[in-house]
């Protein structure tokens, strides 16, 4: 008897005691599993946005919401499309009521490792780049606070939210979570990919003289679209205007020397992302093979990296084909 | 022995329940220095009568011209006695057209001059807008942020203008001044002549006349809505004309 009642009184101690030792917490955030391409480092984490199961499954959820515009219309998805490599299949991107922007969506594979945002670096961080589009009136057209404050109470935002978090949705919350989201888009798995990690037969002939002539000093390719994502991240004018309607970099840095020039873009996934440029002006490879064949227009601000070159028809097929393998061979969202 | 048996175990439970002891009491700040409160509000004018917005005005070129928008910051706002200054408040959003008044925590006392400048401190400046609530001056709430480029617009001046003062159509053409970025601070001064004097427990106000009007022209700089219509933390030459416009364009009562 008295055994029993020892036996129920530890039990009790045991349940009673259960808050305080975090038991009855059924659900936990864990880190997130990110996947990274042989050779790839991990992303720069900020130490204020740890990359967790929680966040990346908020930011996902978000990602998909028409409620983060004003008139419920669209969501990121919209303009970034995910079958597309999260880039947009239109020139210039349509906000709500039909509105155009001004500049090409690019793909968000590898946005992680940039350090510099949109197409002119404006904005130095994924969190502050989530809260432009929300409100460019050409965009979504919204407001993150009244966004975040809409969708507190609302399922699965309010669980997400306090397990990633410990906080209800908002502003802050809000922005992390949808960067931590992007910071997962990871691109590296191509047939290149495989070729370089010496797959002899992942690449046919064409798709290998096209890397041979891509990575040639000829072609100067590689002078800004080298590394892991095929970009340096840096800005530059490329010649494609002698007047440029889009000051781009220069709308930043107020320095006349960076006009027109625009962040490089990845070549990766490329055969997806078209049309292609700032502007969504080239609807081709072939054409934009074409226009760095030229050299680009005499700008004063064009990269001095530039350079002509001349192609037979069977090298500019080939490099084409190489840039064709670029394309992930399995999906870009790892959030499931 | 078998009540004490059971008693045991139920004290145990009691006491390892006991929630974890609170944290010993941080010791008491001591108390703030006597403070009142320093109201400063922004009154907008046009040539000395309160200025109606979206009411048509002419311009000093004549222009027929409204006025839609004016929003200012002003960013370390301190109290300034002889050598003494006083940081009071990092930053504080007007509204002309809607909220131009900010209560600002002051220590009692006598002082000459409050000193700030047009704009946002640069440190606060590029910090995440996300950080603030609603009604944080820095809110992206507000208005102000240049999402695109982070950082605050430090002036927002908007309206309509016609430089044919005969026309009678209706005023298309739109001005959207916004400065911003370092290039554009300006610091300034207000210095009632009876001093600024601060009791506790009670508001002091300091009502600061803002010629709209004179935005557009002062001794040194002359905008020309024609030609100098357009500025967002671009066009650095005519963002320095209109800061330093709006600063001379403040007086005090």
């Amino acid at each position: 008897m008295i055994r029993g009642l020892h036996i129920g009184l530890l039990l009790l101690l045991l349940v009673g005691c259960r808050k305080d030792s975090g038991l009855d917490t059924p659900e936990q955030d864990r880190p997130f599993a990110l996947e990274l391409p042989p050779g790839f480092s991990m992303p720069p984490i900020p130490a204020d946005n740890p990359l967790t199961e929680a966040s990346v499954q908020l930011g996902k959820a978000l990602f998909f919401d028409t409620r983060l515009s004003r008139d419920n219309s669209i969501n990121c998805a919209s303009c970034h499309l995910p079958d597309r490599a999260f880039s947009d299949i239109t020139a210039l991107s349509v906000g709500i009521d039909g509105r155009t922007g001004f500049r090409n969506s690019p793909t968000l594979a590898n946005v992680g490792y940039h350090t510099r945002f949109f197409r002119d670096g404006g904005v130095p961080t994924l969190e502050q780049q989530v809260i432009a589009p929300i409100h460019d009136p050409v965009e979504m057209d919204h407001n993150i606070q009244v966004a975040a404050t809409n969708l507190r109470d609302v399922e699965p935002y309010r669980r997400l939210s306090m397990l990633a978090y410990g906080k209800p949705l908002d502003a802050w919350v809000l922005s992390r979570a949808l960067a931590n989201y992007q910071r997962t888009l990871i691109s590296g798995w191509s047939r290149w990919d495989r070729w370089m990690q010496g797959e002899a037969d992942a690449l046919n002939a064409s798709e290998v003289r096209g890397w041979q002539l891509f990575s040639s000093e000829a072609l100067n390719c590689m002078a800004c679209h080298g590394g892991n994502d095929f970009s340096d991240h840096d800005f530059h004018n490329v010649g494609q205007y002698l007047d440029y309607a889009d000051p781009g970099r220069e709308r930043i840095t107020l320095q006349s020397g960076d006009l027109g020039k625009f962040k490089t873009p990845t070549l990766r996934n490329i055969a997806l992302t078209a049309p292609y440029m700032h502007d969504g002006a080239m609807a081709t490879l072939d054409a934009v093979i074409d226009h760095f064949a030229t050299g680009g227009l005499a700008h004063p601000a064009r990269s001095p990296e530039m350079r002509t070159f001349v192609l037979s028809p069977q090298d500019k097929a080939d490099l084409i084909a190489f840039l064709n393998a670029l394309t992930d061979e399995r999906p870009l969202d790892q959030v499931r | 022995m078998k009540k004490s048996a059971v008693l045991i175990p139920i004290v145990l439970a009691l006491v390892a329940c006991t929630k974890p002891e609170k944290p010993t009491p941080p010791t008491p700040i001591p108390p703030a220095p006597s403070t009142g409160t320093l109201r400063i509000t922004l009154v907008p004018e046009w040539e000395g009568q309160p200025l109606q917005f979206f009411t048509e005005y002419r311009n000093f070129m004549d222009y027929r011209t409204t006025v839609e928008l004016v929003k200012v910051y002003f960013g370390n706002i301190s109290m300034v006695e002889g050598t003494d200054t006083l940081l009071v408040k990092d930053v504080a959003l007007f509204d002309l057209a809607d909220d131009a008044t900010v209560d600002i925590p002051v220590p009692e006392g006598a002082w000459s001059t409050v000193h700030a400048m047009l704009g946002v401190p640069a440190e606060l400046n590029y910090a995440d807008p996300a950080l603030y609530g609603v009604d944080h001056p820095l809110s992206v709430s507000n208005g102000t942020y240049w999402t695109w480029a982070t950082g605050y617009r430090y002036v927002m001046f908007e309206g309509r203008y016609d430089p044919d003062p005969q026309s009678t159509a209706t005023l298309m053409s739109a001005y959207a001044m916004h400065p911003g970025m370092e290039p554009s601070l300006v610091e300034f001064g207000l210095s009632p002549s009876a001093g600024i004097t601060i009791v506790k427990g009670q508001t002091t106000e300091l009502q600061v006349r803002v010629a709209v009007d004179r935005f557009f022209h002062s001794d040194e700089f002359q905008i020309d809505l024609a030609t100098e219509h357009t500025a967002h933390g671009n066009n650095i030459p005519l963002q320095w004309k209109l800061v330093n416009n709006v600063v001379k364009s403040m007086t005090l009562e």
